[in-house]
């Protein structure tokens, strides 16, 4: 059964949030609270910081993201295909070596335009 | 069903059957009930689970924090001094470090997205723990085993870029945004060869579990032999993927204090300075797990210890690169990863493919 497969995992993760909060709590019992004015602004070497930080990023981060999110799909059907292998046709696997190519050529382009596209 | 599974499971029905001998002492009808109800498949599945996390979870952290002392003692060979000295071998020192670290205050940044900045670094702590569960000891000696363990191991690392990102943003301060930004642009370029090499691996033993992976590697033959080239891409992206010295641009303390996790103080930052070696753990184990057969090995020892004894060799290379090379640039990074790496793993993914093909395995 999937439910009895995945059970453990789900206990491990509720295990693994409990270890951050624990430690968190535990720092919170030791440690000593006292407030500054000066000691809560942003760190910046000492000085006093100029302006925000929160800026808008440049677009070309954006389109970087799409890219990857291109390629991390496109593995995660190269993982379902590599898991099938043994029992494909040959036409099935020059299908998934296409699907590759066309991919691999839509890197290459993005790579040629550098400039533009790149960070 | 492994031996740890079943001796917690053995385990966990005396103490529930103790607990409801005690509460059936008591002579009250409702307690009775409830001793009853401890003693149930459900309670002492989900009980005996619960043990067997939290054991494999504080074993696997033992480790990580061995793999510290590795660093220090290695790496002051290399330098030709003798690295930490606390307490026995310098083994005490982790522990005094994180004493120190507890008895620090917490500072949250008036400027910042107090939510968020709370938020991102729990993130990304539970996650590097939960990464632990992902990689099996032995096939006596897991928590997780499913049939895509490999899968679940990477999916959960792809979590790490996302909490940085938001973890550099909200603390709205310069040095954190950019380390923020560095940090995604690294991890997702050094990903996707990764992933590739993970594919090789999938396409010639057809499986996707640590079990799977580790006996098809004992009967045949261990996959840095056919797959050299892409046990070397795995290397390269697994340095990069765990912000070590040649790739360490998001925390760059020459320039960006901390990188992304400035702001933090206190237990926080403690424990994200360690998590950062508990990721290279885990990637030395993967490493162990898909090139180097795992636990497999001859039987004069156990096979945990082969499994462990083979992650830190693998780790003593981790060190020796740091030792040995110097950082390089962002864009040289980025170039690296899209530009030699991702070619390098697509050949491996062909060969391994043509191997497969050609009947070879």
């Amino acid at each position: 059964m999937l439910v009895d497969d995945y059970f453990p995992v789900a206990m491990f993760a509720l295990v693994a949030l409990l270890i951050p909060a624990v430690a968190i709590i535990m720092g919170k019992l030791f440690r000593p609270t006292k407030q500054a004015e000066m000691r809560n602004t942003t760190y910046e070497c000492g000085e006093r910081p100029i302006g925000v930080a929160q800026i808008q990023f440049h677009v070309q981060f954006y389109i970087y993201a799409i890219i990857f999110v291109a390629f991390d799909i496109l593995t995660v059907f190269l993982i379902v295909w590599a898991m099938a292998f043994d029992g494909l046709s040959d036409i099935a696997n020059i299908a998934a070596i296409t699907f590759l190519v066309i991919l691999l050529a839509g890197v290459y382009y993005s790579l040629k335009k550098e400039r533009i596209l790149w960070i | 069903m492994s031996n740890l599974y079943i001796e917690l499971t053995n385990f966990t029905e005396w103490l529930l059957g103790l607990v409801a001998a005690l509460l059936d002492w008591t002579k009250l009808g409702f307690l009775s009930d409830f001793g009853d109800w401890l003693q149930t498949a459900p309670v002492v599945d989900f009980v005996s689970t619960l043990l067997v996390a939290v054991i494999f979870l504080i074993t696997a952290m033992m480790f990580g924090l061995c793999f510290i002392w590795q660093e220090r003692k290695t790496l002051g060979r290399f330098m030709d001094r003798r690295g930490t000295q606390v307490g026995f071998l310098g083994f005490f020192q982790n522990f005094a470090d994180g004493i120190k670290v507890i008895l620090k205050e917490h500072i949250v940044p008036k400027d910042s997205d107090h939510l968020l900045f709370e938020l991102a670094i729990f993130a990304y702590l539970a996650s590097t723990f939960m990464l632990f569960g992902c990689i099996p000891y032995s096939d006596n000696f897991y928590v997780i085993d499913v049939d895509l363990a490999v899968l679940l191991g990477i999916a959960i690392f792809a979590f790490g870029p996302f909490s940085i990102l938001i973890g550099g943003w909200s603390s709205n301060n310069k040095f954190t945004l950019i380390g923020g930004m560095r940090a995604a642009a690294q991890l997702i370029a050094l990903e996707i060869p990764l992933l590739l090499c993970i594919v090789s691996v999938a396409v010639l033993t057809g499986d996707l579990s640590f079990v799977g992976v580790v006996t098809w590697q004992e009967e045949n033959i261990w996959l840095i032999v056919p797959l050299c080239i892409g046990a070397l891409t795995f290397f390269i992206a697994a340095i990069g993927e765990s912000e070590r010295i040649p790739f360490d641009l998001p925390e760059a303390e020459a320039e960006l204090v901390e990188g992304w996790a400035t702001e933090y103080g206190d237990v926080r930052w403690g424990l994200q300075m360690a998590s950062d070696y508990f990721r290279a753990y885990i990637l030395c184990g993967l490493f162990t797990m898909l090139f180097l057969g795992g636990w497999a090995g001859p039987e004069f020892i156990w096979a945990e210890a082969w499994y462990l004894s083979k992650t830190f060799i693998v780790f003593f290379f981790f060190i020796w690169v740091r030792a040995a090379t110097v950082r390089i640039r962002t864009d040289q990074i980025l170039k690296l990863g899209w530009r030699r790496l991702l070619p390098l793993a697509v050949v491996n993914l062909l060969i391994a493919v043509a191997l497969k093909v050609a009947g070879v395995f």
